[in-house]
């Protein structure tokens, strides 16, 4: 009876992991591999790809497995420009998408339960419309014709300075990119948060600590996983955002996201779009695994995924 | 609470079945890869604004049949999307050297010249392109080119030239109308113009000249407003921009709109005498299509000297149409800016596809440009 | 501790300012008089009645509503599957394939299955395409939230269901299944959602032939920007909105832990 037990177990076990990791063995996992051999063929002569293997009968190059995308890509600095750009804005919008998000998450974790949960959903409902609709907005508001706008340059001219252009300036990038995934970070900093024990805090208080000494020592260190989870779910997507850039960005505001892009629906030069977005994998699987080393050196609290 | 759970998941089981089903029902296409059509279909792959609706119209009433259309706003696109699988086009109407990629990739349908009795009416001018000699495959519909326009009074009362590509390159003149000018927001474009004016040919690869043209290009940079497809006609109608690369349908329409508008200045447009880019656009048959019969119906339609001049009349384009020439508006035709002389026709030229390893290379240099 | 908590209120509202406020000012120049969105003229429907006339529009609801669909039904299957395996058994390939799409970039998940399906399975990109692209993100949030449920759940009750002779298959029928439902259903409509709202994969994936609605408005925005595009966008939040409160009234948990890893 143990055998047959063991046995069905068994049976049970793969009906129900089988499908989910089937799916998407097929339709993740070896699409990744397929990107990742697609960067190391050559581009087709009309786009696309060039076949793997020569026809029969044809003879010369032009055909079969190369790293000659690899060193397009490193052959100019020009590439490592955009990548360090790409990590910049994501690091500048991590940064204050931190700074905006903790005084709130902060309150929410303090405030009473029952107003906790509409709080949360409060935050959550902006990011339920859709990304585009968030973006066009802030075309909107930045606009030259805007009130904002306006306002802006006419304190400007009687500080005189010459008027500014918000709209399609790194400016208006940024604004869109936080305003995208500010959500991101409020939620993990409060489930964190949510998670302290005020008896901590009315203790140091009691021995004489001030606001700021019970921020500083207490709560910032026990919130640091929550703040690290939402810098990893904030820095990770900024670094493949192509939208925002091509939306509210100026011509040169152009990160590695819109690069591509490019490749894929501008020169059909498909295998160097996939070298750049295997750079871009190998860019978030860095960061991915940082954030998780550090995240378990620091012990404390562990943060589930 | 189990059976409401219960009941909630059958509901939605049912309706997403009741959706599938009318879904394939109603057949939106490509399910699969099938794509199943519905009598009397022709499938357009077009530009955008680029058939007059009363055209379309007409057609429908003389084919009995239905146009569908799908648009495009540049060759890269529609040749990148060609790439990427997209089917089902009957008929496609690519520039030049668009045309040029589909016909070596081998995907177009030859043309039964027999179903197009209005071929004749096409100016010889334009027929047995480098492209396609013998016109196997394509009709020419439309042309343009591609120059400056300008503010006219106000480059007049600054004393700068308006025959050269020197205005948009040099600084000497740039800084007179620094924040003031566009160019176009194309590769193809944008290094066309520059190698015009360094004196060497828009299809020319050699590296060297393109780094010169590159360094030209990034020197001029600060002094252009923006890179601009589209908006630059807004823009010269309504006074903010006093030069523009463009298109010469575009800047017509540019004129129209300050004459409307009622502006106290003119908008004048003219190639440079260095030269520029011709992009004749040609109707071709794509092999994934399925009326091939309707599809020449079309072309012969279009080739009548009437339906063609309708585009022209309506957007400012050229036309390589003999027969259209009467029908056109006298101010559109006598238009040396959309229809060539002799003289400058022989200055201008045709844009070439560029090999893979080529456009690459011009990819980079273009990233470049835009980052610098 | 006033003090402090008065501070922070008032940059707490700030931050919720800055959250509505764009929204809200796409919402009501969708009723404005004028073709610009600059400034406020008066009041009228106009803008609704252009959207519903344009037919292309609706046929991109309309293939949007049945993409959703499709690949919420499909993501929840899967994903309330994936969910149950990895909270029951030790596995190790599983979670990473699941929870991976969440977390990258959706640019290389688009191009990846681009490749793939124009390569391997020579498909042409079309409303299949799309579903299963759409399928592919949203199991592992399916499967996070279904996950996070179980994770919260006393256990006791199936021992004791056991000790008084329940076979497995009753015990999941009966107790488990009705006991994660909330999450599935959750799962469920935070997919529907993701699946209607979602850009990027679908720019990639989608091909030339059926208008999707994101890419649509995504290039009215890019074409010629008017109020319609207002219109279209309230609706949306609209829809988006119903579907977001009935799924956090289910499982209120899911906010706080479904939320935190994917959108």
């Amino acid at each position: 009876m143990n055998n047959e037990n063991i046995i069905g177990d068994r049976v049970k076990k793969w009906l129900i992991v089988g499908p989910p990791l089937f799916f998407l063995l097929i339709f993740f996992v070896v699409p990744s591999l397929i990107m990742f051999v697609t960067s190391l063929r050559l581009p087709g002569e009309f786009g696309g790809l060039a076949p793997l293997v020569a026809p029969v009968g044809e003879v010369g190059g032009g055909y079969g497995l190369t790293l000659e995308a690899y060193k397009f890509l490193l052959s100019n600095t020009l590439y490592a420009e955009v990548f360090l750009k790409s990590f910049g804005v994501a690091a500048v919008t991590t940064l204050i998408c931190l700074m905006l998000a903790y005084p709130l998450a902060l309150l929410i974790s303090r405030s009473r339960k029952r107003f906790q949960n509409l709080m949360v959903l409060l935050v959550v409902l902006p990011f339920a419309s859709n990304f585009l609709i968030r973006i066009y907005a802030w075309m909107i508001i930045l606009g030259p014709e805007s009130a904002v706008s306006h306002l802006i340059n006419t304190i400007l001219g009687v500080l005189g300075i010459a008027p500014v252009t918000l709209l399609f300036s790194p400016f208006a990038v940024l604004v869109g990119m936080v305003y995208v995934h500010l959500p991101f970070m409020i939620l993990p900093l409060y489930t964190n948060l949510e998670k302290h024990d005020s008896v901590l805090l009315d203790a140091a208080q009691d021995l004489g600590a001030s606001s700021w000494q019970r921020f500083w020592k207490i709560t910032w260190p026990m919130s640091l996983p929550g703040a690290l989870a939402g810098s990893a779910l904030v820095f990770i997507p900024v670094l493949g955002m192509f939208a925002i850039p091509e939306m509210l960005g100026g011509t040169g505001d152009i990160l590695i996201g819109n690069l591509i892009k490019d490749q894929f629906l501008g020169s059909r030069d498909w295998p160097f779009g996939s070298t750049l977005s295997i750079m871009l994998t190998l860019a978030v699987l860095a960061i991915a695994g940082l954030t998780a080393w550090i995240t378990r050196r620091m012990g404390g609290m562990k943060y589930a995924e | 609470m189990v059976a409401n759970s219960c009941y909630l998941i059958m509901f939605k089981v049912m309706l997403i079945f009741l959706t599938l089903f009318l879904a394939s029902c109603t057949d939106q296409g490509g399910k699969l890869g099938s794509t199943i059509r519905e009598e009397n279909i022709l499938y357009l792959f077009n530009w955008n604004n680029y058939i007059a609706p009363k055209t379309v119209k007409r057609f429908e009433q003389s084919c009995n049949c239905k146009l569908s259309q799908n648009y495009y706003s540049d060759n890269e696109e529609m040749l990148a999307k060609l790439a990427a699988g997209a089917a089902g086009y009957d008929l496609i109407v690519p520039t030049g050297n668009a045309m040029d990629s589909l016909i070596r990739q081998g995907v177009l349908k030859p043309l039964n010249k027999s179903l197009l009795s209005n071929f004749k009416n096409i100016h010889s001018a334009h027929l047995n392109t480098k492209f396609d000699p013998g016109n196997i495959y394509s009709v020419p519909y439309a042309y343009t080119l591609t120059l400056l326009g300008f503010n006219q009074e106000k480059i007049h009362d600054l004393g700068l030239p308006v025959n050269t590509w020197a205005i948009i390159f040099e600084p000497k003149y740039l800084k007179k109308i620094k924040g003031r000018v566009t160019v176009l927001d194309s590769q193809r474009e944008l290094m066309a113009a520059a190698l015009k004016y360094l004196g060497y040919s828009v299809n020319d690869t050699n590296e060297e000249h393109w780094n010169q043209a590159k360094e030209m290009i990034i020197r001029a940079k600060p002094y252009w407003a923006a890179f601009s497809n589209t908006s630059y006609i807004r823009e010269l109608a309504s006074g903010n921009l006093w030069v523009a690369h463009g298109y010469s349908n575009d800047m017509y329409q540019a004129e129209l709109d300050a004459q409307r508008s009622g502006r106290e200045f003119t908008i004048n447009y003219s190639t440079p005498n260095e030269g520029g880019v011709l992009s004749l656009d040609s109707m071709v048959l794509h092999q994934s299509g399925a009326r091939a019969d309707l599809a020449h119906q079309f072309i012969n339609f279009m080739l009548d000297g009437e339906n063609s001049a309708e585009l022209t009349n309506l957007i400012g384009s050229g036309n390589p149409n003999i027969n259209a020439l009467k029908f056109i508006e006298p101010n559109i035709v006598n238009n040396k800016a959309i229809f060539p002389d002799e003289n400058l026709f022989a200055r201008l030229e045709m844009l070439q596809d560029f090999d893979q390893n080529q456009r690459r290379l011009l990819n980079r240099i273009w990233t470049e440009v835009k980052l610098r | 501790m006033q003090n402090s908590n008065f501070r922070l209120w008032i940059m707490a509202i700030l931050v919720y300012a800055f959250l509505y406020i764009p929204l809200i000012i796409v919402v009501v120049y969708s009723f404005n008089d004028s073709k610009l969105n600059t400034e406020w003229v008066g009041f009228t429907l106009y803008w609704y009645e252009v959207l519903f006339n344009n037919k292309e529009m609706l046929t991109a609801a309309g293939n949007s509503l049945i993409i959703a669909f499709s690949a919420s039904f499909l993501a929840t299957i899967l994903g309330t599957m994936a969910g149950l395996a990895i909270h029951r058994y030790k596995l190790k390939v599983l979670p990473v394939i699941v929870f991976a799409p969440v977390a990258m970039p959706e640019i290389l998940l688009g191009v990846s299955l681009l490749l793939f399906f124009l390569q391997i399975l020579n498909l042409t990109l079309g409303m299949v395409s799309i579903i299963i692209a759409h399928t592919t993100f949203c199991i592992g949030f399916v499967a996070i939230i279904v996950r996070s449920r179980l994770q919260g759940m006393d256990w006791s009750i199936l021992e004791a269901a056991r000790d008084l002779g329940a076979s497995p298959m009753q015990c999941f029928r009966l107790i488990t299944l009705p006991l994660i439902m909330p999450a599935v259903i959750a799962g469920a409509l935070m997919s529907f959602t993701l699946s209607i709202d979602d850009f990027v994969i679908t720019f990639f994936t989608k091909g030339v032939g059926e208008p999707i609605l994101p890419v649509q408005i995504y290039t009215m925005i890019k074409v010629a920007v008017t109020p319609e595009v207002n219109a279209i966008s309230t609706l949306l939040m609209l829809l988006t909105l119903v579907m977001i409160i009935i799924a956090t009234r289910l499982d209120s948990s899911m906010l706080r832990n479904g939320g935190v890893n994917g959108r």
